[in-house]
């Protein structure tokens, strides 16, 4: 989740008062904030925001409003919602957008002299927002304009790739669309979104400037806001209409909290919206819902009254009408993550504080046990240190070529593989544990011998007849190594081990690559193959880069524990 | 120590090197004395000056370092077939005596001497008119007698035996021995010097005390008692040589829990004890079980492809079980029966299929939630998962996470914090613990549980909540759940002294064997 930095002195600006770090410390719960450095000499802040669902708490202007409602008890209110008046100014959307990037919504702000400070906050903000939510600009976009520049109506259109030509922010020259998704390196990192797109979105004005190409790139000209302006044109272009209108909310609320007038705009679509062919942004998009109080009651454990739920909640940024049994709440215009009652609870318990909860430990009786599987487990555990085998812990992931080909296994035998491997060292789930304790091996040469080592743990192994194609088992795998290492030696281990577990077993002869021909055996019980036995073959020593012998076996844990059961 | 102790943990070596020192009245004696009295090995003679220098009964009274004499291999073939100026002039009389005669060349031609000794020792006869070069360039002998010749021979027989030392010659051998000396640049040669350390040894006061009661052969002692002396009795007559017992012994490897698994074990018996039963689940996992049944929108950043590790074949499960696939389905669009409105997108049910590497414990729980569950219930699992991260310190590539959930109803947020406090308690021993809130797609209200360490102080020790509606209802269970996760490793690594998660399976034998860890 973002990562943002802000200025202490900024942020007690947009608080109206001061906020010593531990005071800023202790009110960080009410964002879900984590401090994660402070620069004292600089004021500089950096702060984690957790919570995905609140992009408006993703920025100064955010966080310093959700603590300033919770110390003034109520929310502001923000005229530009209320106002009636029909906008002076109109964004006129173009047929066929619908296909590509249907919505868009914006609004100016004026009256407030971008800072140096405030810019970086505003384009930080740009950035966390159309990067996080609007998963890397394809749901939501932002761009910020100087509106002094720009004469309305401005049209939201489609043209061909070759047919516009502007000069994108940071570069001298003019391109063509085509060229900019091909040349210029913003085009270049998100031109997927807009990948086999006959005709482009572009942003002009009744003048015919280029305001920008949405979602890749602003204009040089009109498009790059610089401190010391004072007119700005917000725009928010996306695929989701609820996500591009509480976008457009979050940007015009944090303006206006820094005291620039925000005038709406008039958005006319050709086709039908959710809102409707005609609507004014910004605009409240919440909805009143109705909770029943013991919603709130049951989720936090306390009888609460719905008089204190109302300020707890007012002084959370909701507005709120309670009766006796029911609260009919609504979200501030910058949230929508209000999707069931529990999300209300949460907020009530943030809003009053964690620490205001008296624990209660639960109180219902419960039996605790192992799986069966943990227990054979165990024992085996017991039974192998017993006779002088060390444990051995190991990372599951391995390489293919450590799985199978230094094995001297078939080399289309099948492992699970990962398909995005990051690193060939860890892309196959482990089909034996072996593998696993030959690295060790081949990691140890100096530690003094003899190894006596053994794995308990679990592995994959492919079946297409399983639902899920493979099978998560759990096997034991037994090493030992030591200039003298022999079958014999390692039988006895299995044989005592198959003694003390009560089972009978026998060796039927096996031919695999791995063991030594005429060394290697099948461990059979009742008939069914429950594990196998062997010498390894020297190539397999040589390929791991070992130099004494190793003798080993490998027995499934999973068949035990159903032969106990 | 008292010297009677002493006497008692003496190894009969030391015994009889004593001794040795006693019939020299207690002077200063040289190793090679020490041999000759003791009638002792070189080698045992070393080993016990060794341990009584160690114990301070011997001391070093002097040590001189003297340059001796020796013959090369080179040398031992002069003595052979004498010296390259004797074989020159021999060779030469018996020609001559032959009416023959010899050119330089026809004499290297003979492959005797390497030519570099010839050409020197040529030098050498021509310098002292032992011969000269006549007609063709033909060596003729004199008749003058090379003074060298019968030093060199001298010095060769002298050594024939055993070494010398060096200054045992007069001053002219010594030059001539150091000019046919094997040095850097000339391994050809005769002689070797080498420059030995000859050390006499004095007993101490202590050891002069000991050596009074020491006589060679004075006691039979043994080291080890037999079944033979105990079948015959002769064990009563044998003296039990008294062992220094503070040597640290031998190392052995003894068979052992791996140490990060002893304290997954100790976790996991706290849970038992604490009412919890085990739950396991599958390595390889669909995203319905992994995400989608916990409420993780299909959206979700944290499910895109640098997050999670898909499988290569095959991609798909066949089936997501009903009526669990749509249920859920319904929950992620509009919310279905859970009085939710849920996420308001088209949910894909090819992607639910998709296999994925389990990459949280959570989606144990999911099933174990989906497989009617005791209600009350309280179950935990400990689930390998899988992360797409760059392997470093702090991340692996496949970790563990201790996880579980609480069923009942009497669950809320309180008993939610109740549950954590005790956490803080059985886990990490903590008085004192803080809960803030967090997010989880999957609950609500979340909580990060922040616990004061005896040892660590505050850290975070978890994360918790209740699941939401949209997680259990669609799964059959309709009693509120607390799910929560515990990050144990940072106590672990603390615990076994590391700071590269990377250690905890580490595939170094040496450090798993010394590795220990004090858990409780």
């Amino acid at each position: 989740m973002p990562t943002i930095s802000f200025f202490q002195k900024d942020f007690e600006g947009l608080l109206g008062r001061s906020a010593p770090l531990e005071q800023l410390e202790s009110w960080l719960p009410l964002v879900k904030g984590e401090l994660k450095d402070y620069t004292r000499a600089t004021g500089e802040v950096r702060l984690e925001l957790q919570d995905s669902n609140r992009p408006d708490l993703w920025s100064v202007e955010g966080i310093a409003r959700q603590i300033r409602i919770k110390l003034e008890g109520s929310p502001p209110a923000y005229p530009f919602l209320q106002t009636r008046t029909k906008p002076k100014r109109s964004i006129l959307v173009a047929e066929g957008l619908e296909r590509v990037r249907p919505y868009v919504a914006a609004c100016t702000a004026t009256g407030h002299t971008v800072t140096e400070e405030s810019l970086t906050q505003l384009i930080q903000a740009q950035e966390k927002l159309a990067d996080l939510y609007g998963h890397k600009r394809k749901t939501v976009s932002v761009g910020l304009y100087r509106l002094s520049q720009i004469q309305f109506p401005v049209t939201y259109g489609l043209v061909k790739p070759t047919e516009a030509r502007f000069t994108p922010l940071g570069l001298s020259e003019k391109l063509t669309l085509q060229e900019i998704l091909t040349v210029h390196p913003k085009g270049i990192e998100y031109g997927f979104i807009l990948a086999d797109q006959p005709l482009l979105p572009l942003l002009w004005d009744t003048e015919g400037r280029i305001l920008s190409f949405p979602p890749i790139i602003n204009s040089q000209d009109i498009g790059q806001v610089h401190a010391g302006d004072s007119d700005l044109l917000v725009e928010v272009t996306g695929t989701d209409m609820r996500m591009v209108l509480l976008t457009l909310n979050v940007f015009a609320t944090n303006l206006a909290d820094r005291g620039a007038v925000i005038d709406p705009i008039d958005i006319q679509y050709p086709y039908d919206t959710e809102w409707g062919k005609s609507i004014r942004t910004p605009c409240d998009i919440s909805e009143v819902q109705k909770i029943p109080l013991k919603a709130i009651d049951s989720a936090l454990g306390l009888p609460f009254d719905a008089e204190l739920v109302q300020q707890t909640l007012r002084a959370y940024g909701y507005e709120v009408k309670a009766s006796r049994h029911i609260l009919a709440v609504r979200l501030p215009h910058y949230r929508s993550d209000l999707m069931h009652p529990v999300d209300v609870a949460e907020d009530v318990a943030i809003s009053r504080g964690y620490d205001s909860f008296v624990p209660v430990m639960p109180a219902q009786f419960t039996v605790g046990s192992l799986s069966s599987l943990e227990m054979m487990s165990d024992y085996i555990r017991d039974h192998m240190i017993g006779q002088g085998f060390q444990e051995i812990f190991s990372n599951i992931l391995l390489s293919h070529e450590e799985l199978v080909e230094r094995m001297r296994l078939p080399a289309g035998d099948h492992v699970v593989e990962v398909d995005n491997v990051m690193s060939q060292s860890f892309s196959c789930l482990r089909s034996w544990i072996l593998p696993s304790l030959l690295r060790v091996e081949t990691a140890s040469p100096r530690a003094f011998y003899p190894h006596r080592l053994f794995e308990i743990g679990e592995v994959a192994i492919p079946d297409s007849t399983h639902e899920l194609g493979s099978r998560t088992m759990v096997q034991l795998g037994v090493v030992i190594a030591h200039p003298h290492a022999n079958f014999s030696e390692v039988h006895t281990c299995l044989d005592v081990l198959m003694f003390y577990l009560v089972k009978d077993y026998e060796l039927e002869p096996l031919s695999h690559g791995s063991f030594l021909d005429g060394r290697a055996g099948t461990i059979l019980s009742q008939g069914q193959s429950v594990g196998l036995i062997g010498e390894l073959h020297p190539e397999v020593l040589e390929n791991w880069g070992i130099s004494v012998p190793i003798s080993v076996f490998e027995l499934d844990v999973d068949w035990l524990c159903s032969e106990s059961s | 120590m008292q010297t009677s102790a002493v006497y008692d943990s003496l190894h009969p070596l030391e015994i009889n090197l004593l001794a040795a020192f006693s019939q020299s009245a207690d002077k200063p004696v040289s190793d090679s004395s020490l041999q000759e009295i003791s009638r002792l090995e070189s080698s045992q003679v070393s080993m016990a000056l060794g341990w009584l220098q160690a114990k301070e009964l011997v001391r070093i009274h002097s040590e001189v370092t003297t340059a001796w004499v020796a013959l090369t291999e080179v040398g031992h073939r002069y003595l052979e077939i004498g010296s390259p100026p004797e074989w020159i002039v021999r060779t030469c009389r018996q020609g001559a005596e032959e009416e023959r005669s010899f050119t330089v060349k026809e004499l290297q031609g003979l492959n005797t001497f390497p030519p570099a000794e010839l050409s020197r020792a040529f030098g050498l006869l021509k310098k002292e008119g032992a011969i000269a070069l006549g007609a063709g360039g033909r060596i003729e002998a004199t008749g003058t007698a090379s003074p060298t010749i019968e030093k060199l021979q001298t010095l060769l027989n002298r050594m024939k035996e055993s070494p010398q030392e060096l200054l045992s010659f007069s001053p002219d051998q010594q030059a001539l021995l150091r000019q046919y000396a094997v040095k850097r640049g000339s391994a050809q040669e005769p002689f070797r010097i080498d420059d030995r350390v000859q050390r006499e040894y004095t007993p101490t006061k202590t050891g002069k005390a000991l050596a009074k009661r020491c006589h060679a052969g004075a006691v039979e002692e043994v080291s080890q008692l037999t079944p033979e002396m105990l079948k015959d009795g002769s064990w009563r007559s044998k003296r039990f040589r008294k062992y220094t017992i503070s040597l640290r012994p031998p190392r052995v490897a003894p068979g052992r829990r791996h140490p990060y698994r002893e304290f997954l074990d100790l976790v996991k018996h706290k849970l038992v004890a604490m009412g919890f039963q085990e739950m396991r689940g599958p390595l390889v996992e669909t995203e319905f079980w992994d995400m989608d049944a916990l409420y993780m929108p299909q959206f979700h950043p944290a499910r895109a492809i640098h997050d999670v590790y898909f499988v290569k074949t095959p991609t798909h499960a066949e089936t997501i079980a009903e009526p669990f696939l749509s249920q859920v389905a319904a929950a992620h669009e509009h919310g279905g029966p859970t009085g939710s409105s849920g996420w308001g997108y088209r949910y894909d049910t090819e992607r639910a299929r998709r296999l994925i590497l389990r990459s949280q414990g959570t989606a144990v729980s999911a099933r174990t939630l989906a497989s009617n569950p005791l209600v009350p219930g309280k179950y935990f699992s400990m689930a390998r998962c899988f992360r797409y991260d760059q392997v470093d310190a702090t991340h692996a590539t496949d970790f563990f996470q201790i996880e579980g959930i609480v069923l009942g109803d009497d669950i809320n947020f309180r008993t939610l914090l109740g549950l954590l406090t005790s956490f803080a308690k059985e886990m990490a021993q903590a008085e004192e613990s803080k809960f803030f809130p967090a997010y989880f797609p999957f609950t609500e209200p979340s909580v990060e549980l922040h616990v004061r360490h005896p040892k660590l102080g505050w850290m975070e020790l978890g994360g918790a909540g209740l699941f939401r509606p949209e997680v259990t209802q669609p799964l059959g269970v309709t009693v509120p759940v607390i799910a929560w996760g515990l990050g144990l490793d940072r106590m672990a690594m603390v615990a076994l002294g590391i700071h590269d998660i990377r250690e905890l399976f580490s595939v170094d034998l040496e450090k798993i064997r010394t590795l220990r860890g004090r858990f409780a």
